[in-house]
């Protein structure tokens, strides 16, 4: 009998178990022994500076990015030998939102819809609440092309929630958004969660990792450094009043490169004025 | 694995070749421009290579008229596929964003207006004036040449600009209405009749010349009065008379006088050029028009059947690939045209229409595959195998290879054919268009691994394999045939090697499934 987690039904303990991963793209190293894992009902934070392989990670549990070395499990099942089950418990959004140009937002929903394979009532269902709440009707019929980011984002959102996945996948979901879709999403991933699905996210937004996470995971150079609840971050940098971002630019190192990088800006821009 | 193929090695093209890459893209953009200059050079030489009869001024009078006629219809598709892009890039944007007066970002644009259709524009220039001092040997009979050639070329040119706009209006615009869709429907009909006018005029000159001329010898001094009206009939007249201005009167008058007014109207379409190409230079050229949808209700499908619709829909809003649904219209029409000629269908008739309506088709596949653009990005994250995008694309092209065996089937109900068995010869070839698809589109996955634009450069090695799986089992059809002079064994034979080639389509199709 598989287990009933609220309105998902998980086949193991863990959504998601990453161990010892490692990426190599030529001479770059990405990823060097990666290890943590997603449990459900939990949101899972992935924070790192610009390159340290959140991006690969991602990939590398949806499938799309074979490992060097190591393993990825999605509710036990191998990303690359187990694709198709692998892709059919995951809504993903990339970085980027990657769609069909030509397409309005409802020819390509009904294309997802259709690989998926989800019943028309059903779809139909999820796709009139999610248009409503994130004001799609002006922007239905019309091509993707003529989308802002923000609204291309909105589609990319409900093109990954329609199959109702337990795991939701997300890189940088929350740039180009406006402030109240932010909003509607934020809740929207508290109730899932609630439901027994999980969530792992990545992002630049420290203000909505501190605030929504279950757990989150530094990641630096390839590798967590240093993983926990924000108050089990806190206690590891011995500081229980610092932000999630004075917590991440200390755990990173980047604290003093980042007073040198300001004083050489000052230096360079405003040499005139402040001599 | 063919999925994760897809991230692997991604560091080492996308980022240590990124100049390579580029350096690669304006090679392929400069040979695809040469390819098809020299292919209007050709369609401009061959009027003129074309038997004369009769009256050497009225051969010539044609020979000019058809000329210009394909040169226009040339220049206007190839402009056509390269303009729509042109005038939907996002260039603009960046464009306005830098420290250029708006003059100088005008200055920019048109630039590359102009050299994304030069070298088609400069080869038929330049050989319509040498045919015609060759034909002539009149200054002045040159000298008009190229200012009608040149005036040829703007009138084309602002055709396909005016096209582009509207197609990229018309998609721009979405909505779900019946008059939107009917729009759609009208605009992919008239583009593909205008693709099927040009490629009749490129196929069948030797057909054309003459009946042009036998209408020309025919016509009354009234009739060929009204073709003096109309471009480029008035351009053929004028030239063609210039030796002898007096004896041809009226006509020659008639028809200068209506070249000069044709010269004023494509003075009129330069400037209408300049402007839009201003416009395109600070993004105002194209207004957008939005409809609110009344619901969010959407029709899902079985999933093979909604990557069919899919397909379907993303090629038909692309102006680069919208025109291969003229294609089973287009093989319709010219195949029997060509078997109009003959009393009887012969095996070889059969053959050659097979061959030729095959080729047509194996453009398809490429042309899907490339209309997808980085969707394929997308699809990677969806739970679907390699299999079904194969085979998606496969039953597309193969459906518009059908009207090919139903044309040569009615055409075998009015025409007495040497044997029946060889109406078996495009009900096979049917097989090895399917597995030539199949290959295609493998190979094409494959490659992608390596980059888009390493997947285009490739486009030509697909199309070679394509069309060989095609020949195979045409030429084992022809070599038993030579051998036994047996249409039983010949037909016997093409059947067998068709289907093995299918047989070895279907092993591939069931290894991406392992």
């Amino acid at each position: 009998m598989v287990p009933k987690i609220g309105v998902f039904q998980i086949m193991s303990t863990s959504l998601i178990e990453v161990s010892e991963l490692t990426k190599k793209f030529g001479s770059v190293q990405a990823l060097s022994g990666l290890t943590f894992n997603v449990l459900p009902g939990e949101i899972y934070g992935l924070l790192g500076p610009n390159g340290a392989g959140k991006t690969t990670t991602i990939k590398a549990i949806i499938g799309l990015v074979e490992p060097t070395s190591g393993t990825v499990k999605v509710e036990g099942f191998d990303p690359i030998i187990n694709s198709i089950i692998v892709k059919s418990k995951i809504g993903y959004v990339a970085e980027k939102p990657i769609l069909y140009d030509s397409l309005s937002s409802r020819d390509f929903l009904e294309f997802i819809a259709s690989i998926r394979k989800i019943d028309q009532e059903t779809v139909n269902r999820v796709i009139t609440q999610l248009g409503d709440a994130f004001d799609m009707a002006k922007y239905f019929d019309v091509p993707i092309a003529t989308l802002s980011t923000g609204m291309k984002q909105k589609v990319a959102l409900i093109a990954s929630l329609i199959h109702q996945p337990p795991l939701l996948l997300l890189d940088e979901p929350l740039s180009g958004l406006d402030a109240k879709t932010s909003r509607i999403i934020k809740d929207l991933l508290l109730l899932h969660v609630q439901n027994g699905g999980a969530v792992l996210f990545s992002t630049h937004i420290m203000e909505v990792a501190e605030h929504i996470c279950t757990r989150i995971g530094i990641i630096y150079k390839g590798k967590i450094i240093a993983e926990g609840t924000l108050n089990q971050l806190k206690t590891k940098t011995g500081n229980q009043r610092q932000t999630l971002e004075e917590i991440f630019l200390k755990l990173t190192n980047e604290e003093t490169e980042i007073f040198d990088k300001t004083r050489l800006l000052g230096e360079a821009f405003f040499k005139n004025e402040t001599a | 694995m063919w999925w994760g193929g897809f991230g692997r090695g991604r560091y080492d093209t996308d980022q240590q070749n990124d100049l390579d890459l580029t350096k690669k893209a304006l090679r392929i953009a400069k040979w695809d421009k040469l390819m098809v200059a020299i292919f209007n050079v050709l369609a401009a030489v061959i009027p003129f290579t074309a038997q004369f009869f009769g009256s050497p001024i009225i051969g010539l009078t044609s020979a000019i008229a058809l000329s210009l006629a394909v040169t226009f219809g040339f220049t206007a598709l190839y402009a056509i596929q390269t303009l729509s892009s042109f005038i939907s890039a996002d260039s603009s944007v960046l464009l306005v964003t830098l420290p250029i007066k708006p003059d100088k970002l005008s200055l920019v644009t048109l630039f590359s207006f102009v050299r994304s259709v030069d070298y088609i524009v400069v080869g038929s220039i330049v050989s319509q004036i040498f045919l015609v001092a060759f034909y002539t040997g009149s200054p002045i009979a040159v000298l008009i040449m190229l200012v009608v050639s040149i005036m040829n070329e703007i009138l084309a040119v602002a055709v396909a600009l005016w096209f582009s706009r509207v197609f990229t209006k018309n998609l721009f615009r979405g909505g779900r209405s019946r008059s939107n869709t009917l729009l759609r429907l009208l605009f992919i009909l008239i583009w593909g009749s205008l693709l099927m006018g040009v490629s009749l005029l490129i196929s069948l000159p030797f057909y054309i010349v003459p009946s042009l001329e036998s209408i020309l010898f025919n016509s009354s001094q009234f009739s060929t009065l009204i073709l003096c009206l109309f471009h480029p009939f008035s351009a053929g007249i004028t030239i063609a008379n210039i030796g002898n201005p007096i004896a041809a009167g009226f006509t020659t008058l008639f028809s200068a006088i209506s070249l000069i007014i044709y010269v004023g109207v494509s003075g009129f379409a330069g400037k209408w050029i300049l402007k839009t190409v201003k416009q395109i230079s600070v993004g105002t050229n194209v207004k957008l028009s939005r409809e609110t949808a009344k619901d969010f209700s959407i029709k899902t499908r079985k999933p093979l059947f909604g990557f069919v619709i899919k397909d379907l829909k993303i090629s038909s809003r692309n102006p680069a690939t919208a025109f291969f649904f003229a294609l089973p219209v287009l093989e319709t029409i010219i195949m029997s045209f060509l078997l109009a000629n003959f009393e009887v269908l012969r095996a070889s008739t059969l053959l050659v229409s097979t061959l030729m309506g095959g080729i047509f088709v194996l453009l398809m596949p490429l042309a899907l595959l490339n209309s997808e653009g980085s969707g394929l990005e997308y699809i990677k994250t969806l739970p679907l195998g390699l299999n079904q995008i194969i085979l998606s694309k496969t039953l597309i092209s193969t459906l518009t290879y059908l009207p090919v065996p139903i044309v040569l089937f009615v055409m075998a109900m009015l025409k007495p054919l040497t044997s029946p068995l060889t109406l078996f010869i495009p009900v096979f070839i049917l097989l090895a268009v399917a597995s030539a698809s199949v290959f295609e589109i493998q190979l094409f996955l494959n490659t992608v691994t390596k980059g888009k634009i390493s997947a285009l450069i490739h486009d030509l090695k697909k199309l070679v394999i394509g069309i060989t799986t095609l020949l195979i089992p045409l030429a084992a059809y022809s070599i038993i045939y030579l051998m036994s002079f047996s249409h039983v064994l010949a037909v016997l034979i093409l059947g067998v090697v068709s289907t093995l080639e299918l047989g070895v389509a279907i092993y591939l199709l069931r290894q991406n499934k392992k």
